[in-house]
């Protein structure tokens, strides 16, 4: 049992997933106009856009300096508030896998754990509040839970994914307390959240490439 | 979408170095960095900086000058500058005597100015930092992100430029700067969307005959969308929201109201008529008054009104010069 994730397995992961958010620009868009101010998903995008342009330095670096690579190219392209959490995620994460060359499934879960609760603490915010932290959270949630009870990995990988899809959904009928759509009069209510959206895309992505790649079928 | 540029990608280097080549006392940074910043500096005065998204021109880039703003920092178009870019902005006003953050109250920006004051504390520059929240549409709170900053946030640069020109310490002007934030109240109201250049497509709409009294300077919802009404009516509505939430009774005011981008002086000079009459009719005396783009929201159709209280202390640095192309005193 146990897979090994690599940085050459990352960026291949951050290919997918830019893919997956530039095919849906229009749909994040539209989500966004709902609650936001309509520019998350051009955001988003042009970090990934420019992670993927430095995949080929990046896949040459152990896995802890890609993730604090990764963290200072979203932090300084992408700006606002994405920007700052991912970045100050990615490299909080990059900490706690120090001096690893590649990661195995639980050092995978402590990065995501990291990442959740470096967002948590800079951004003052907590699970519920209509934010990405509420696909991030739950899918870190069920990923302790599998290892704990010694899950196998593929059943672990897909109990992740779904916690983060239905972690994504949940914000639906959230309120927002942070950011713009807590403007609104009904705080947001009714819509989807579209920074949650594209967190559990991510973390779909990634479970399917693990799925699909590291793990012995 | 038809806009004046050239690639929706390059629109805030190219309006910073556009801006920067058109007044020469300042400097520009460069592209990926998208600082502004005054080419003759003082030394041993307080620095004053300022930054957030881009849209809002001419905040905060046109607000750099002697009296005002040692440095502005751009983010992308409406999200906040990351905090690498507000270093070099710390790093540029820093004479010696520390640098204090001009921010509006949005998270993204209080958390990237945050960490950018942590990495200057790092580099052994001592700062300070003040949240202008003047937006009235919005109930304050601790909890939630609460009030937005919005027009006021110019006054805040004017106060807290003067004071710094006159020798103040890092401590007086935050001080000062706080002094003016509690004591400026603003309210808005849009008639069209505004339109990201990256995005290309407004991202809210308004009927042809509504507007939306309280939206934000970034198209944030507001508090009711309605018909289109009079200038009278529109400027007893904004103010009144005001007066509810801050007694300016008996006191001598600085009055600004604000276009976002797409309204006509004629129109700002017709509401700031009605304005001088509903002040006058309550016995509030307008000190000094601006009328005109000073927080715009791209192509946003709308506008803002600002009150702010003076006493003898906040004239005096109102008065005082300012040198900046946004904002000539």
């Amino acid at each position: 049992m146990g897979f090994t994730l690599t940085s050459q397995d990352y960026v291949n992961y951050l290919n997918i997933v830019h893919k997956k958010i530039y095919e849906n620009g229009d749909y994040i868009s539209s989500l966004d106009a709902a609650t936001g101010d309509g520019d998350h998903w051009s955001n988003m995008n042009m970090g990934l856009e420019n992670l993927t342009a430095a995949g080929d330095e990046l896949k040459s670096m152990p896995i802890d300096a890609a993730f604090k690579k990764i963290g200072m190219i979203m932090m300084s392209k992408i700006g606002g508030s994405s920007g700052i959490l991912y970045g100050g995620a990615y490299m909080a994460a990059s900490k706690v896998i120090s001096g690893k060359n590649s990661i195995d499934s639980q050092d995978l879960c402590n990065a995501l754990e990291a990442m959740v609760n470096d967002m948590i603490q800079r951004g003052k915010a907590e699970p519920g509040m209509k934010t990405m932290i509420d696909a991030l959270y739950p899918a870190v949630k069920a990923y302790k839970d599998a290892l704990a009870s010694q899950t196998d990995d593929r059943q672990t990988m897909l109990l992740v994914k779904q916690a983060a899809i239905d972690g994504a959904e949940a914000t639906r009928n959230m309120e927002a307390v942070k950011g713009r759509a807590s403007y609104q009069l009904n705080k947001g209510v009714g819509n989807l959240d579209p920074g949650a959206v594209t967190m559990s895309y991510q973390i779909e992505c990634l479970c399917d490439y693990i799925i699909d790649n590291l793990i012995s079928q | 979408m038809k806009k004046i540029i050239n690639n929706p990608n390059n629109v805030v280097s190219e309006m910073l170095e556009g801006l920067a080549k058109a007044n020469p006392a300042v400097k520009y940074s460069g592209a990926g960095v998208e600082v502004i910043s005054r080419k003759e500096k003082k030394q041993n005065k307080v620095g004053i900086i300022s930054g957030g998204g881009s849209g809002h021109e001419p905040a905060h880039a046109g607000y750099v000058g002697f009296g005002m703003l040692d440095a502005a920092v751009a983010g992308n178009v409406f999200a906040s500058p990351s905090p690498d870019r507000i270093l070099e902005g710390i790093k540029e006003a820093d004479s010696g005597q520390g640098v204090l953050m001009v921010i509006k109250n949005y998270s993204g920006d209080i958390m990237n100015f945050q960490m950018a004051s942590e990495l200057a504390e790092m580099e052994g520059i001592r700062t300070a930092s003040v949240v202008v929240k003047d937006d009235v549409a919005v109930p304050d709170s601790t909890y939630s992100t609460g009030r937005r900053g919005i027009a006021g946030t110019v006054f805040v640069h004017k106060i807290a430029g003067a004071a710094a020109e006159q020798g103040k310490t890092l401590e007086e002007v935050k001080d000062l700067a706080q002094k003016t934030i509690d004591n400026i109240r603003s309210m808005g109201m849009a008639m069209t969307p505004c339109i990201l250049p990256a995005v290309g497509k407004a991202g809210f709409e308004l009927k042809e005959d509504e507007i939306e009294i309280g939206m934000g300077i970034h198209g944030e919802p507001g508090i009711t969308r309605q018909n289109m009404i009079s200038a009278q009516e529109l400027a007893d509505k904004l103010l009144s929201r005001i007066l509810e939430d801050y007694d300016y009774t008996g006191s001598e005011v600085a009055v600004m109201v604000n276009g976002l981008g797409g309204t006509p002086l004629m129109e700002l000079y017709i509401l700031f008529n009605e304005v001088e009459k509903i002040l006058a009719d309550k016995g509030i005396k307008i000190y000094r008054s601006f009328v005109g783009n000073y927080m715009t929201s791209l192509e946003m159709a709308g506008c803002s009104v600002t009150l702010l209280k003076l006493d003898d202390e906040l004239k005096g640095y109102l008065d005082y010069p300012s040198m900046a192309p946004g904002f000539r005193v």
